[in-house]
């Protein structure tokens, strides 16, 4: 997806709004570590090792309330099923020529936010580029794994004094996908990105967060099954 | 460090590793063209995008209209700075900083 000389810069240029979307998000991980109990290495640990944000939260529940080791990492594991679907769909979009020999290395940063950035760069006509998803998942981990220690060893409250600022990076996530979402608008998928809409509504009011944005996704993916 | 918070850990972020780089080492995008799995996957993407979106700004939402002004102010603003520029960048950027710029006015 390159459009400079360098792809890999491109990518960590691109991963701007997500680095300043987790900071906020992963200082208060860290703040939250702490507060349960966990040590600042504990909560590196987490940040490092599972690199997925509503599910690093959850297991600071589970932990802290003694469940059981593979009760715990099986919630978990649950969580995150969604991720199976975003490297087809991503390689789909890059074309059946797109290189992936190291895929076994940026895909681990193939996160919500990573995964629209890129997937918005294909729809607006760019070319898939190894370098930039490098880019693009780097500067997106490292804002989370460093956010994280710096909460950790803030302990919170950093942040109150400046509610403005807070707010702001607190509303980069939704910025940044609805940013996307008008990238990839087109008027084949308007049934699409609807029904995945309403079902997330339905499914946070009536269940959870979590059911809400798996709901979405599988209403939205059926929807177009269907629709073609 | 505990081994439970360390097991956890090990086994939630293996199974990240195998959901998010398997399939695309796999090529399951290549064994399903034609097929209806092809038609799930072009849709995912643009059905994650609206999920997460949707799954983020919903508790930016309330009843009380100064609390629900930023959101609508940040909203407008990333609509603008999009079509104004074509930027995703920009546009996230601009949102935020509405935003954070209302959330300061209305305090």
């Amino acid at each position: 997806m390159p459009s400079t000389t360098s792809p890999f810069r491109d990518g960590l240029l691109a991963s701007l709004p997500i680095v300043m979307g987790y900071l906020p998000i992963s200082f208060s991980f860290g703040v939250a570590a702490t507060r349960a109990g966990f040590g600042a290495l504990d909560a590196f640990a987490l940040s490092l090792i599972i690199y997925a944000g509503a599910s690093q939260f959850l297991a600071l529940a589970l932990l802290a309330s003694g469940a059981p080791v593979l009760v715990a990492a099986f919630t978990l594991i649950a969580m995150n099923l969604r991720h199976l679907l975003y490297g087809p769909a991503l390689m789909r979009a890059a074309g059946s020529k797109a290189a992936r020999r190291h895929a076994w290395a940026w895909a681990w940063g193939l996160t919500d936010e990573v995964f629209g950035q890129a997937l918005g760069a294909l729809a607006r006509g760019q070319r898939f580029s190894e370098p930039y998803m490098f880019g693009l998942g780097l500067g997106a981990y490292a804002a989370w794994v460093s956010g994280t220690v710096a909460g950790a060893f803030a302990g919170g409250g950093e942040l109150d004094a400046w509610p403005a600022l807070g707010a702001g990076l607190g509303f980069m996530l939704p910025a940044l996908f609805l940013a996307l979402l008008l990238s990839i608008l087109s008027r084949r998928q308007l049934p699409v990105i609807a029904v995945a809409g309403l079902a997330t509504i339905a499914g946070t009011l009536a269940i959870s967060a979590t059911a809400g944005i798996l709901l979405g996704m599988l209403a939205g993916a059926l929807t177009g099954l269907l629709g073609r | 460090m505990t081994w439970d918070l360390l097991v956890v850990a090990v086994l939630a972020g293996a199974a990240n590793w195998v959901f998010r780089a398997l399939p695309i080492l796999a090529r399951t995008d290549r064994t399903v063209a034609g097929g209806w799995l092809e038609r799930v996957l072009a849709s995912t993407g643009p059905a994650a995008i609206a999920t997460l979106f949707v799954a983020s700004i919903l508790p930016t939402l309330s009843p009380d209209v100064l609390r629900l002004l930023p959101a609508v102010t940040g909203t407008l603003a990333v609509l603008v700075a999009y079509l104004v520029r074509r930027s995703v960048v920009l546009a996230a950027l601009c949102g935020a900083a509405v935003h954070g710029i209302t959330v300061w006015l209305v305090a």
